[in-house]
């Protein structure tokens, strides 16, 4: 190895050491960025040392889970994996899971390396990871205020593939943007995709990208819309279709909350409560084929895997069951709401919407939203939170459906665990997810105590 | 008393919360015991503008809006003899750019409706913040967010406010929008009327006055929440300390 590439990972391991004993946070993306300032060719070195094969996950919903399903995927089969943190992928944070992931001698003892990639960040990371495949979950709007448009994502991803034509793609078909750029990059791809209606009305969500196909103009027509723009899809006027997946979840049935499907033979019983996480369990399982990895202990590993990822964490509190959801864009949220309202006991629901730049500072998405559904979820109370409680306490003024406002989380939370329907829902978006996850298990552990005194 | 709104092309221009100034437009119509009929307008659909009170030409991406390009061409006239006889209009992003002469993107020049005598230029860094405005028309700053590759150059127009923070029409000019007759155009998404009541009041007050003649005023609503929600970026970008913060992370 390079003697540039060792200081590089010994600066940055002092980086974190320091960050960790400071106490000034976590540490992920720092040390990617001091050691990429020492070698600015650190990722490449560092990929090659992985001894199997290397996968990335981008998109914009389900990214995180999906990578953690492959992650454990391979994990069950004995292997031993690099994953980046929750969060942290963009270039720095990358950079960070590979070299804090050697040894003293700065070796990579890695079978595997599982990569999510933010889109932005993917057209400067693929060239330097040269990953052998790469999944993309969904491309919808997300955060327009850092992406510009959704077009602008689009060519991002696609020349981010089209830099490393080896890579070999693994696409969800019944997104008519994903196989669009999948056709056009020339890389060589395989396909999942769900041919059944498993989404509800109130998760299908009004909000479409680009129901026109790219290639000749015309509005496309729609056999079923999944939610957003996915379903099955063709075009009337140039003949694009929705091809026959390579892969594809059936017999999809949902008993007592939690969802069931057969996948390539096997009869899975998922610990999913949502139909998007059979999404991104087929996504996975398609792209551990693509790997040509083992795939002896999936089924184990799948029928007792937490979706939850800390994006959705249950807690008790004063004996009130509280759900803390993320709901990041109007796709993610609409699936949320759609959740809430399969809840037919009596809930109190707390919101909170932060604009920070990890949030994203427009918060227009909440428009795109159908919160008109709210008025029927047997909600007691609806509390707004964090800095545009008030835009989002407008968007539900706006369907009539009256809520308050808090500047206190903690006391709110509290109050409702007391006071409420002991069924409570807290929505927060991203900037919020970590500290009020902390403080929800904190109350969880206070109320503990209190209950032994 | 009852308007029609006619949302142009949703189906294709439905960037950055448009719907919310559609709900906006109905709800504050409803609110006061008036009625709202909303008339989604799909591309290729036949457009009577004699049954619409009120337009709305939304926000898309520049591939879309190069799509509806090709319809506003067949409905240019009809479109122009609206907007001169008082028509009102709420055009916002791309739409618009639309209402002007041309946009010249990179690659390509997306022919407008010519409404406007104005230009607009793509150039590669895009203009994305919080915005607040001062309008002359309002006694309360105009708040929302902009995100535009376009400068929109709007000659001898009178624009719809002047820039308290933000970038605005062309980044440098320190003005916002355009105002004519009883159309605004503007950049302002968030969406634009939910915060701004008043904008959104001002629009239906003239598509009342048009329709059922100048005696027709409307009676004030609780607009507290609205007020807050405005307030509260009004408020940030007021404070000085706040904006050199966000200054600062902006650029490292």
């Amino acid at each position: 190895m390079r003697l540039r590439s060792v200081l590089a990972i010994k600066c940055a391991k002092c980086t974190s050491y320091l960050i960790k004993k400071l106490n000034r946070g976590s540490g992920v993306t720092l040390p990617g960025y001091v050691a990429r300032l020492v070698d600015p060719h650190i990722l490449s070195a560092m990929a090659e040392m992985v001894k199997e094969k290397t996968i990335v996950t981008m998109g914009t919903n389900g990214k995180t889970t999906t990578n953690s399903i492959l992650y454990h995927a391979l994990k069950a089969e004995g292997k031993k994996v690099i994953i980046n943190r929750t969060g942290a992928n963009m270039l720095n944070g990358i950079i960070s899971a590979f070299v804090l992931a050697a040894d003293k001698n700065c070796r990579l003892n890695a079978d595997y390396a599982c990569i999510e990639v933010d889109e932005i960040a993917s057209v400067r990371v693929l060239p330097q990871l040269k990953p052998d495949c790469a999944l993309l979950t969904n491309i919808s709007r997300d955060q327009l205020d850092r992406f510009g448009e959704v077009d602008i994502t689009f060519n991002k991803l696609k020349a981010a593939v089209t830099s490393v034509p080896k890579t070999k793609l693994i696409i969800n078909c019944d997104d008519v943007l994903s196989y669009t750029l999948a056709s056009e990059s020339g890389n060589p791809f395989v396909t999942y995709g769900i041919s059944e209606q498993i989404f509800d009305d109130i998760s299908r969500s009004e909000i479409r990208e680009s129901i026109f196909c790219r290639s000749c103009g015309k509005k496309l027509e729609y056999d079923f819309f999944h939610y957003g723009q996915l379903g099955i899809y063709h075009c009337p006027s140039c003949g694009l279709e929705r091809p026959e997946p390579d892969f594809t979840a059936s017999e999809i049935t949902w008993n007592d909350g939690l969802y069931t499907f057969s996948m390539d033979g096997m009869l899975i019983q998922s610990t999913s409560r949502t139909p998007y996480n059979i999404y991104n369990t087929l996504s996975a399982y398609a792209a551990l084929n693509a790997l040509g990895a083992e795939r002896t202990h999936f089924q184990e590993m799948i029928e007792s895997f937490d979706y939850g990822n800390n994006r959705e964490s249950i807690f008790t509190i004063n004996g009130t069951r509280v759900q803390l959801h993320l709901a990041k864009n109007p796709i993610g949220f609409q699936q949320k709401i759609s959740l809430v309202l399969k809840d037919k006991k009596p809930k109190d629901i707390i919101i909170q919407i932060n604009d920070t730049y990890q949030d994203g500072e427009d918060i227009s998405w909440l428009w795109d939203v159908d919160f008109q559904y709210l008025a029927d979820a047997e909600a007691a109370s609806i509390i707004t939170a964090g800095t545009r409680r008030h835009d989002m306490g407008l968007r539900l003024k706006y369907e009539d459906i009256s809520c308050d406002s808090t500047t206190d989380l903690r006391t709110s939370v509290t109050r409702c665990t007391k006071d409420g329907t002991g069924n409570l829902y807290v929505i927060v978006n991203y900037s919020g997810l970590y500290s009020t996850n902390h403080m929800l298990a904190e109350l969880e552990k206070t109320q503990e105590g209190g209950d032994m005194a | 008393m009852k308007l029609t709104i006619g949302h142009l092309y949703p189906d294709l221009l439905n960037l950055y919360g448009d719907r919310g100034n559609i709900q906006c437009f109905r709800k504050r119509l409803e609110w006061r015991g008036m009625e709202a009929e909303i008339l989604p307008i799909l591309s290729g659909d036949a457009i009577d503008f004699s049954k619409l009170d009120i337009i709305l030409l939304g926000g898309g991406s520049d591939r879309e809006q190069e799509l509806v390009c090709e319809y506003l061409k067949s409905i240019k006239q009809d479109f122009k003899d609206y907007v001169e006889q008082g028509g009102v209009v709420l055009a916002v992003c791309g739409g618009y750019q639309l209402l002007g002469k041309y946009y010249k993107t990179d690659k390509k020049v997306i022919e407008g409706l010519s409404i406007l005598d104005i230009t607009t230029e793509w150039e590669s860094e895009r203009l994305i913040r919080n915005i607040v405005l001062n309008s002359p028309l309002f006694d309360t700053p105009v708040v929302g967010f902009e995100n535009h590759g376009g400068r929109t150059y709007i000659g001898s127009h009178t624009p719809f406010g002047k820039v308290f923070y933000g970038l605005g029409n062309t980044g440098k000019s320190g003005y916002e929008g355009v105002v004519y007759k009883n159309v605004i155009g503007t950049y302002l998404h968030g969406p634009l009327l939910p915060k701004n009541p008043q904008v959104c009041d001002y629009l239906l007050e003239r598509a009342l006055k048009r329709k059922y003649g100048q005696d027709v005023t409307l009676e004030p609503l609780k607009d507290k929440l609205e007020h807050l929600a405005n307030g509260y970026i009004a408020g940030r970008y007021s404070d000085k300390k706040y904006i050199l913060k966000e200054t600062i992370k902006r650029y490292t």
